[in-house]
């Protein structure tokens, strides 16, 4: 029944992609297929909860393939539970998506192509995540990658945007090359196609890490994770904001989705498997953060912002892996429930946020957070919807991302007694765990006052949000402030996901046994609730006094008594992060540009920049690549433009194979 | 019953924060041969600001008018989960050590916007240093009662302080180290003297005064008001670590609460009187000293432990 309303939402949904084609005048069309798609993906959404909530379906057959065993569909609670997380998503970027297209359809642009990708983009996803079979899987992953390039190329005219769609194609196919070895070898190891069967324990071979090496590094390409990250900060800023919204909030959730998978898979008992991702997640966290404090762009910016929540979710994954590794239900619990919430809680967050930057880019037509200010004048809901976001990915209570934090903070502190000496380990992650979280203040400090408050720095005359835009950002802020608030349905999900997980060693006798293990929260939620209204009481004290008893005046700002303050004259993002940036500057690549009078006469043209660049593309990568691109324009000898050789070319080739097994088999 | 002593005490707390740093400049005074003025002048300056009139800058917006209620209520519930000298505090829970830090980021965030907002580079300067000094800030608490978390397996603070006590020597090394990096983070957090001079009347040499600049009457009262607060949050921190009495006997706590404020007034006036401001560039090497000192405790339990 409530599968079958899950169905009837993606049938919906696909019908919003293919019936608008046929309909002539793109402003219909849009219209028509964002509203199909919106349509379909609520009812679906209802249909996921439902499963959620009352049973879910289990294992659904679809056909039965000749070559691969039954191909099947999987309704366990962690599919469900990042199917949710799609479909949540969905609701607001489906209506930006909407209102941003709009003015494109304006110019007379042809966007029948990146709508109809979109959607099917959001219907591949929903599919990915419930599918059982590895090649399905495997299908839905390529077509997510492809559908997502489509969309990148929006605005393919401009050489940016090839240049880093290109990285993200290139970084995504390999991730994918990763992921069929992976899947080969479980194959290889189990006999079957189901993930549902695939389940190895540790019997100590190379194999056995080998595979885990390849399972990690290939989602984690996906997810973002600090070394892997080079693709995130490039393909972000080029894409449509829509997409961005889309990429950050929900597509590099799949790579933890498929991390998750992994641990289910492997069951890793070792603890150093828990170290190895438990510290390559704190490395993403802190530079992710610290990258993100440099740039300028904040389309960039938020991409490296992704960087350090992936980083933080990886930490709530690595302490829940050490905990299974030392049987410790309590720490693996709270492990995976941090990070499981914080992926909810990142999705909606920082979907948010994209989205708003995306509004003001439509308005002010720049990315530089540098020539923004002022904004806060003309459009003051939209400042406290980016607000709220913001104070939510910093982790500051009363909102969400303390929620999750709070978890993960609490399973570091339970883990210190799980082997000698790991107090002293915890500690150190503990710290680092808080050094980010100050690192992020500091971040979002910078990027809403020098965004948002001030007097404008370019001059634009009017700055319009339209309603469906306002929809887009106000739902996920009102979603941070309902979690934040009253995390426990939340938690209940989340806790039941855990219980489904099926990993050994979880002998959870009854539903709702690892929910128990989660902090109370119910203090929280009453400190909060009083904490909103004390500030309610405050304000209304200070304003009925200010406005009965003493009085309000506006004047100008203080200047030292210089009356001549100029919007040229605030201060900047970089001096504002500047201090915190010299620190690991060899790390960020900062490269400074200045023009500054030698003389003691001013010189024309007199400027400063600074830009920070990705230590892993310009050291790391990019060798690699030029490196392997000479080596095949050595061998352009090959290429003979003619047909026939490329024929014996093929016949060669087909003979090898044959010769190798013919001796393979006998 | 036990419920309104608490709110009495804690109310109590609140009104007697502005006498701290009253008692503080006293001294400060007398130390350099002034007279110097009452130690109530902190309640008078805080009359003076409620009657004046809120002036607003041009190019501010609501988060001025937000970031000072926001702040002060956020401080007032930090103060809430702390235990003062003797009491049960008013909200205590498992994970409440992790709460408090992020209290006062949250006021701290409010603040900073509060700054921002004016667009004038003053509050940018202030605003900027504030900034970088709470990230290196952070740690240092971490390190600090983080550690001691780990060493009792608590993560209330009313239970890690009530957890130290006088019968193991390693103890003793505790409340030393520990107290001496609190300090610091309070000589930090509350801008006060090698860090940040609260007396300066040059705008480019603060940190804390000057993100206040433009903000006056109600608003500013609410500014001083949490920096009082602060402080004497900050003061009850460092002096929980010597309580280890068990909080039986009231009066006995009470006694030494009140000896160990004494005693940090003292000390907080000697560092004031005898140094001078660091350069802004020392401050974060000062800041790192104070949080590797943390990490000592952990070295020293282990070592202790065997």
């Amino acid at each position: 029944m409530i599968l079958n309303l899950f169905a009837i939402g993606l049938i919906i949904q696909l019908l919003g992609a293919l019936v608008p084609l046929f309909i002539k005048g793109d402003k219909k069309f849009s219209a028509l297929s964002h509203f199909t798609a919106l349509a379909g993906v609520g009812v679906s959404f209802i249909g996921t909860l439902g499963m959620m909530i009352f049973q879910n379906a289990g294992i659904v057959g679809i056909f039965e393939s000749p070559a691969w065993g039954v191909i099947s569909l999987r309704f366990d609670m962690l599919a469900l539970f990042f199917t949710a997380i799609v479909q949540l998503l969905s609701i607001p970027v489906l209506v930006y998506s909407f209102s941003y297209q709009k003015p494109y359809i304006e110019e007379g642009k042809s966007i029948r192509l990146p709508v109809f990708s979109f959607i099917t983009l959001t219907i591949s996803l929903q599919v990915l995540t419930i599918a059982n079979h590895a090649i399905l899987f495997l299908i839905f992953w390529e077509l997510m990658a492809v559908l997502s390039y489509i969309n990148m190329i929006f605005e393919n005219e401009k050489p940016e945007v090839q240049k880093g769609s290109f990285v993200y194609f290139v970084a995504t196919h390999a991730a994918t090359f990763i992921l069929y070895v992976f899947f080969l070898i479980l194959h290889a190891r189990t006999g079957s196609w189901n993930f549902s069967d695939f389940h190895l324990t540790n019997d100590g071979t190379a194999l056995y890490y080998v595979l885990f090496a390849l399972g990690f590094i290939g989602f984690g390409i996906k997810a973002g994770f600090m070394p892997f990250h080079f693709w995130l900060p490039k393909a972000h800023p080029v894409a449509p904001t829509y997409l961005s919204a889309f990429l950050s909030g929900v597509i590099i959730k799949l790579g933890i989705y498929g991390i998750f998978r992994v641990v289910e898979f492997l069951t890793p008992s070792d603890p150093w498997i828990g170290w190895a991702v438990l510290v390559i997640s704190l490395i993403s966290a802190i530079f992710g953060v610290w990258y993100a404090l440099a740039q300028h762009d904040v389309k960039t910016l938020l991409a490296y912002h992704s960087i350090e929540n992936i980083g933080i979710i990886g930490m709530g994954l690595g302490l829940g892996i050490l905990g299974m590794s030392y049987g410790s239900q309590t720490v693996a619990v709270l492990g995976f429930a941090g990070a499981l919430l914080h992926t909810l809680n990142h999705a909606i967050f920082k979907s948010q946020l994209f989205m708003g930057s995306g509004i003001i880019y439509q308005n002010l037509h720049t990315r530089n957070i540098e020539k923004m200010g002022g904004i806060v004048h003309y459009a003051p809901w939209l400042t406290a919807f980016f607000l709220i976001g913001s104070v939510a990915i910093s982790g500051i209570p009363p909102l969400n991302g303390f929620i999750s934090e709070f978890i993960i903070y609490n399973g570091l502190f339970q883990s210190g007694n799980l082997a000698p000496n790991y107090t002293i380990f915890m500690l150190i992650v503990v710290v680092g765990l808080a050094l980010v979280g100050g690192l992020a203040v500091a971040c979002f400090t910078k990027v809403n006052s020098i965004m948002f408050l001030g007097s404008k720095r370019t001059d634009f005359k009017k700055f319009n949000v339209s309603k469906a835009e306002y929809f887009s950002i106000g739902f996920p802020a009102l979603l941070c402030i309902a979690i934040g608030l009253y995390p426990m349905p939340a938690l209940r999900v989340v806790s039941g996901v855990i219980e489904g997980l099926g990993l050994k060693g979880f002998s959870l006798a009854h539903y709702g046994a690892s929910f128990n293990m989660l902090p109370d929260f119910l203090p929280l939620t009453m400190i909060f609730v009083l904490l909103f209204a004390l500030i309610g009481i405050f304000y209304g004290i200070k304003k009925f006094r200010s406005s009965r008893a003493s009085g309000i005046r506006v004047s100008k700002a203080w200047g030292c008594a210089y009356d001549g303050l100029t919007a040229r004259m605030q201060y900047t993002a970089s001096s504002y992060a500047d201090e915190l940036n010299s620190i690991p500057a060899n790390i960020l690549l900062i490269k400074e540009h200045a023009l500054v009078p030698q003389d003691i006469f001013p010189v024309r043209g007199a400027h400063f920049e600074s830009h920070s660049e990705d230590y892993t593309e310009k050291k790391l990568v990019m060798p690699v690549y030029t490196r392997i691109i000479e080596t095949f324009k050595k061998a352009g000898i090959l290429n003979r433009h003619d047909i026939r050789v490329y024929i014996a070319y093929m016949l060669v080739a087909l003979i090898a194979y044959c010769v190798i097994g013919f001796l393979w088999k006998y | 019953m036990e419920i309104l002593s608490k709110i009495l005490i804690y109310l109590i707390f609140i009104f007697a924060a502005p006498l701290f740093i009253g008692i503080v400049n006293k001294l400060k005074a007398r130390l350099t041969g002034r007279i110097g003025p009452s130690i109530f002048q902190s309640y008078y300056d805080l009359r003076r600001l409620m009657r004046k009139e809120t002036i607003y800058a041009t190019s501010a917006s609501f988060i001025s008018r937000v970031s000072p209620v926001v702040s002060f209520a956020s401080i007032l519930f930090a103060g809430m989960i702390l235990p003062i000298g003797f009491t049960r505090p008013l909200i205590s829970f498992n994970g409440d050590l992790i709460l408090f830090a992020y209290l006062l980021g949250l006021s701290r965030f409010f603040q900073i916007l509060g700054a921002m907002d004016i667009g004038s580079s003053f509050e940018g300067m202030g605003a900027a240093r504030e900034a970088t000094f709470a990230v290196f800030a952070e740690p240092i608490y971490f390190f600090t009662l983080g550690s001691l978390a780990f060493i009792f397996g608590q993560t209330s603070m009313y239970e890690i302080f009530h957890s130290i006590t006088l019968n193991d020597p390693s103890f003793l090394v505790f409340i030393a180290v520990a107290s001496i990096s609190v300090f610091f983070l309070m000589i930090t957090e509350t801008s006060r003297m090698p860090v940040d001079d609260p007396n300066t009347h040059l705008e480019l040499t603060m940190i804390h005064e000057v993100m206040i600049l433009d903000n006056s009457g109600q608003d500013l009262f609410l500014y001083q008001y949490s920096a009082y607060l602060k402080i004497l949050i900050y003061a009850t921190f460092t002096s929980n670590f010597f309580n280890p009495f068990n909080a039986q006997n009231y009066a006995l706590g009470f006694f030494v609460y009140l000896a160990v404020m004494m005693a940090l007034i003292a000390c907080l006036v000697w560092v004031e009187t005898m140094l001078g401001r660091f350069k802004m560039k020392s401050i974060p090497q000062y800041l790192l000293f104070a949080a590797s000192i943390g990490i000592l405790n952990l070295l020293i339990y282990s070592f202790f432990k065997r």
